[in-house]
């Protein structure tokens, strides 16, 4: 077992030093089709970050100040659900302070100053409203606001700006493009990775001749060119993985430096997010690796 | 040992390399296949050993029908066969030692069964000493030498030897042969291809001889003719 895997591991490394200038393209064409994707992930994240209070078709958000009282909140309530004609009454929903404050730290994430201002104690809980599919956008303005002129405690009626509109759409597009590029370039990584393997199972025809002929298995003889792949995918994912936390640490760092009311605090990504961007980077790498020298090393076997 | 029952392999409709093929080799038995270029000497070394299918008949192996056998298992038939060649296949980034225990190394047997069965074997093909040169650092009869170690290191059944002696001169052919010799008699069965019509008709062995992908002669203790 132990020789088997130094054999593997021997013949895998000097592979991949003898075929170094093709190794080295398949490394770099992989490193950068994955860094564009973490981009992606990561821009589209900044996007979702900056549209999240409008996600799931909402359309106005009823903000009602921190102080008001269980009763008053009903009041509230029972106001919006009496005009079921208008307001989708099934999907109303409401976000106490905790909740608030959470959508707010993403909402500000890269605007430490903003966020410092706000505290579960000060912050406005809000009602979120989905309209009817058919109602009709003056129907909706009347209503919309009464709620402002009669009800207790609420301090401001919003709707999407057409800035978020156009954000929306632009998301749309840059999505599109960027991940369009990215299956261009992971298809050219995984082509660079299979002739890579092709090439280095060329130069080794002779002893994989001598392999078979006195009976070593297919996988043994598969294995070490596989693995090598692998190994170009996973070094592929983690320069792009590197490449993705510089960037997002300069970016970061970037917003941070700009006026508070900028508007690009919410296109800060923070939290757990890079950590699994990074992850799906290292087993996407290694999905390429694995798929260009698998199916090279299966169909060139009998060289 | 290895047995060929009406077997016919034919490479495309117009080339048929081997016709209704049937013999019997006995085990430990030492066998020339002659005949001129292209009669099927080399496509029946092949279907020993499954490199090759034929299209009729079965060639069974050590008691087994090869044809049959899944390809999963091949590679275990084979650890039970030599295989030598005119052009000995050496890997000439490798030296005698490494070249020889690769055979060992790629069918998993651990090292200390390296360190011990390689030594020995490059003994016995009159290698000692000659441990660490490369290929290139070999004369053509010591480098067949190092090929036959590495053939027999594993201790095989069975030897196919096709045109051992191609490259060789004569009296370094004639030293090959008296080694093939000496592996035989330790009960290793060998089947070899050859023109060489000297060492045939020295070595009187049984003699297969083919024309056309037909056995025209199967004669004990023949000569090349």
């Amino acid at each position: 077992m132990f020789s088997r895997l130094s054999y593997t591991v021997r013949e895998m490394w000097a592979s991949l030093r003898r075929n170094f200038t093709l190794t080295a393209a398949a490394i770099i064409t992989a490193a950068v089709s994955l860094f564009i994707l973490g981009l992606t992930l990561m821009v589209l994240r900044g996007f979702d970050n900056q549209l999240s209070q409008w996600s799931g078709g909402v359309e106005i958000i009823v903000y009602v100040e921190n102080d008001a009282t269980p009763e008053q909140l009903d009041v509230i309530r029972t106001a919006i659900e009496s005009t079921p004609a208008v307001i989708d009454i099934s999907r109303l929903e409401y976000l106490d302070a905790e909740q608030s404050m959470e959508e707010a730290r993403r909402l500000f994430a890269g605007d430490p100053e903003t966020l410092g201002l706000l505290s579960v104690d000060n912050i406005p809980t809000q009602f979120k409203l989905v309209p009817q599919a058919d109602v009709s956008s003056e129907l909706l303005q009347q209503v919309t606001s009464s709620y402002k002129a009669e009800l207790p405690k609420v301090f401001r009626v919003a709707s999407p700006s057409k800035q978020i509109e156009v954000l929306d759409t632009l998301r749309g597009v840059v999505s599109f493009v960027l991940y369009l590029v990215t299956l261009v370039l992971l298809f050219s990584a995984v082509l660079l990775i299979w002739n890579t393997i092709r090439t280095a199972m060329f130069a080794r025809r002779r002893e994989i001749e001598v392999m078979k002929l006195v009976g070593a298995t297919n996988w043994f003889i598969r294995v070490p060119f596989m693995l090598e792949g692998l190994i170009q995918g996973l070094v592929g994912a983690l320069f792009a993985s590197g490449g993705v936390l510089t960037a997002n640490w300069y970016w970061t760092r970037t917003v941070e430096s700009f006026p508070p009311d900028s508007g690009f605090g919410a296109f800060v990504v923070t939290g757990n997010y890079p950590q699994w961007v990074v992850l799906w980077l290292m087993v996407l790498g290694m999905l390429v690796g694995a798929i260009g020298s698998g199916t090279a090393a299966s169909k060139f076997l009998d060289v | 040992m290895i047995k060929l029952e009406n077997v016919t392999k034919s490479y495309s409709t117009e080339v048929t390399a081997l016709q209704d093929a049937t013999f019997d080799i006995a085990k430990a038995e030492f066998v020339f296949l002659v005949g001129p270029s292209g009669s099927g000497k080399s496509t029946l070394l092949r279907l020993m050993n499954r490199q090759e299918k034929p299209e009729k008949g079965m060639v069974w192996v050590a008691g087994r029908n090869i044809n049959d056998m899944p390809d999963s298992k091949v590679p275990h038939l084979r650890r039970n066969i030599g295989n030598i060649f005119q052009d000995y296949k050496l890997l000439a980034n490798k030296t005698v030692f490494e070249n020889v225990a690769f055979a060992l190394e790629v069918i998993g047997r651990p090292k200390h069964v390296i360190r011990q069965q390689v030594p020995a074997v490059l003994d016995l093909v009159g290698l000692n000493g000659k441990q660490e040169r490369f290929p290139h650092q070999l004369s053509g009869g010591e480098q067949q030498r190092v090929s036959i170690a590495r053939a027999f290191v594993n201790r095989p059944l069975i030897l196919l030897a096709d045109e051992p002696t191609g490259n060789l001169d004569p009296s370094t052919g004639e030293g090959i042969m008296r080694l093939l010799d000496r592996i035989n008699k330790t009960g290793t069965t060998v089947v070899m291809a050859t023109h060489d019509q000297r060492i045939v008709n020295m070595m009187r062995k049984r003699v297969i001889q083919l024309d056309r992908g037909i056995i025209v002669r199967d004669q004990a203790r023949g000569v090349y003719e």
